[in-house]
């Protein structure tokens, strides 16, 4: 831990459009901001009820909160009266949300001026490394920046805690720990032996198609599957309601619900998994810290634009086989031709080693680049 | 108050109070709140230069400044000699020209730009039409819609030559359309 002197304060400011991802991407931020780098953090959020999904201490009713050393505060509008001693040393607005006009009034009051930063998606997309830390000047002698996170050294990087690859590997070195994770869900030692896939996924994915594809392959597969998700895919293979703990086996699938779980515990599912399917930004990050084959299912946009997103990342992922591609591009609906799956799921299928070991390479090109909440510290200092 | 996403090449605009030309846009996608606008900008009463980004709904006090229809005379290194209808002549310096300098051609009708009196910029019509001086024929089997191939356009200097993206089916000497504020190809002229 590197705490100073004189504590440096940050408020990170999040709206929660897509139910977890937005929560979640800052909730690991400002836990990792606080825990490694002893910033004092206020985590402005509008939606604590998704909050609790992923950390169950949150208290849904209340205005302030402390959760660990972070303080939690309910966003409950743009109204609210501000003072320059309100305003914090470092201020995020995640996804280019609207901050409070007054807490910007009070931003202009403050002598010096917060560090403001616009933290914004994750893109493989070539443009992003030259937005990246670029300033955007606003009224009253305010400055933000842009700051993108990304996949090379031009970028802002991914997030990673400091201990999180060594936890990763401890816990996959230890068959006990994989079983006794495992088994708190109700996984049989038969399931367990199975070839094992986390999915998570938007309403839109074709997964009723896959499950059929695996149901008659012949490979012994269980798919587990947090409540809530894929909810008519799976209540059709069930035969009723998806609630954590259902359970059901047809051919040569089984399809298990999970309660949602907190983060640690997601993680040790995709660590636990031979395959993982994952969905918009922050899974889809933690995925590539699991250093398994995993399948992004990307957050839609208008007009196809997530689809433009896809085919960058396929392109600079290492990981990437011209299998794992067209996966994919069908699993996003980014093909017009008919899909397949029962062709198209073993091909893939018999890539998944290759692409496991390629997957750690591609790990290590990450590492390079450092880590998103350091880097965003680094790049605070320089414009302070 | 305009929105970046309505902001357009040759444009004043107040940015924190400063008169700012917009010299070059390049709107990227597509984060889930909107186009990123990444402008090359320059300070007008500093001659500073600078790039910046905006998010599309950022708004800006767009300066309505004097303009006088215009025709493109000369280049008299460094500077592009504009003549109006009173044969009087505007040079303008070939930073402030921005993207328009890639459209220049001998003659060619635009609107001068002044500010406290000087002429800093051109304004260029829509869509112009432009001759196609180069372009790799098509490859045999390239058949899809989307495809697009380069094609350099007719430019007043050489080093100046701009490139366009095409359909395959444009060829060398073919006079195509194309849009200036976005530099895309419109059609077939």
């Amino acid at each position: 831990m590197n705490h100073r002197t004189t504590q440096t304060s940050l408020a990170l400011f999040c709206k929660v459009v897509d139910n977890y991802g937005d929560i979640g991407i800052c909730w690991r931020l400002a836990r990792q901001l606080e825990q490694e780098h002893g910033i004092a953090v206020t985590l402005w959020v509008d939606n604590l009820a998704s909050f609790r999904r992923i950390c169950p201490q949150v208290a849904i009713d209340r205005e302030l909160q402390q959760i660990g050393a972070v303080t939690v505060r309910h966003w409950s509008g743009q109204d609210g009266a501000f003072t320059a001693a309100d305003v914090a040393d470092i201020v995020i607005e995640f996804f280019a949300c609207d901050i409070p006009p007054a807490y910007i009034a009070a931003m202009a009051e403050r002598a010096p001026h917060p560090v403001w930063l616009n933290l914004e998606g994750l893109s493989a997309e070539a443009w992003v490394e030259g937005c990246h830390a670029l300033p955007s000047p606003q009224s009253r002698s305010l400055t933000k920046y842009f700051f993108f996170p990304g996949f090379t050294s031009k970028t802002g990087g991914l997030l990673l805690e400091s201990g999180l690859l060594l936890q990763r590997q401890a816990f996959q070195q230890d068959p006990a720990a994989i079983a006794a994770f495992l088994s708190q869900f109700g996984v049989t030692p038969a399931e367990m032996a199975s070839l094992k896939i986390s999915l998570f996924c938007y309403p839109q994915a074709p997964a009723p198609a896959l499950f059929e594809a695996w149901q008659n392959s012949g490979v012994a597969m269980t798919c587990l599957v947090p409540e809530g998700v894929a909810v008519d895919a799976v209540e059709a293979f069930l035969g009723k309601q998806a609630q954590a703990g259902a359970s059901a086996t047809r051919g040569a699938l089984t399809v298990r619900v999970l309660p949602f779980m907190p983060q640690p515990d997601y993680d040790k599912l995709l660590w636990s998994c031979d395959l993982n399917f994952v969905r918009g930004e922050d899974s889809f990050v933690r995925a590539q810290w699991a250093g398994k084959p995993f399948v992004w299912h990307i957050y839609p946009q208008d007009e196809d634009l997530h689809h433009v997103k896809l085919n960058a990342f396929l392109q600079s992922y290492a990981g990437t086989t011209e299998k794992l591609a067209e996966f994919s591009l069908c699993w996003n609906e980014a093909k017009k031709e008919a899909v397949d799956w029962a062709t198209l799921w073993p091909s893939f299928a018999a890539d998944m080693p290759k692409i496991a070991i390629m997957a750690m390479d591609w790990q290590q090109q990450m590492l390079a680049n450092g880590d998103l909440a350091g880097n965003l510290l680094k790049f605070a200092e320089t414009v302070r | 108050m305009k929105p970046a996403k309505e902001i357009r090449v040759g444009n004043i605009i107040m940015v924190d109070s400063k008169p700012m030309i917009v010299l070059r846009s390049d709107v990227n996608g597509s984060s889930r709140t909107g186009f990123t606008y990444k402008w090359k900008l320059k300070n007008l009463l500093t001659n500073a230069p600078m790039e910046n980004v905006f998010r599309g709904d950022d708004k800006f006090d767009v300066v309505v400044l004097d303009k006088k229809p215009v025709t493109y005379s000369y280049f008299a290194d460094p500077l592009f000699v504009f003549m109006d209808t009173d044969y009087e002549q505007y040079e303008i310096e070939a930073e402030n020209l921005g993207d328009a300098l890639h459209y220049l051609k001998d003659g060619m009708e635009c609107e001068a730009v002044f500010y406290d009196g000087k002429a800093i910029s051109v304004e260029l019509p829509t869509t112009i039409q432009r001759q196609v001086v180069y372009s790799e024929p098509a490859v045999k089997g390239n058949t899809s819609g989307n495809v697009l191939k380069e094609a350099k356009i007719e430019n007043a200097i050489e080093a100046n030559q701009h490139i366009v993206m095409v359909p395959l089916f444009v060829s060398s000497d073919d006079m195509i359309e194309i849009d200036t504020r976005t530099n895309e190809f419109k059609k077939r002229a």
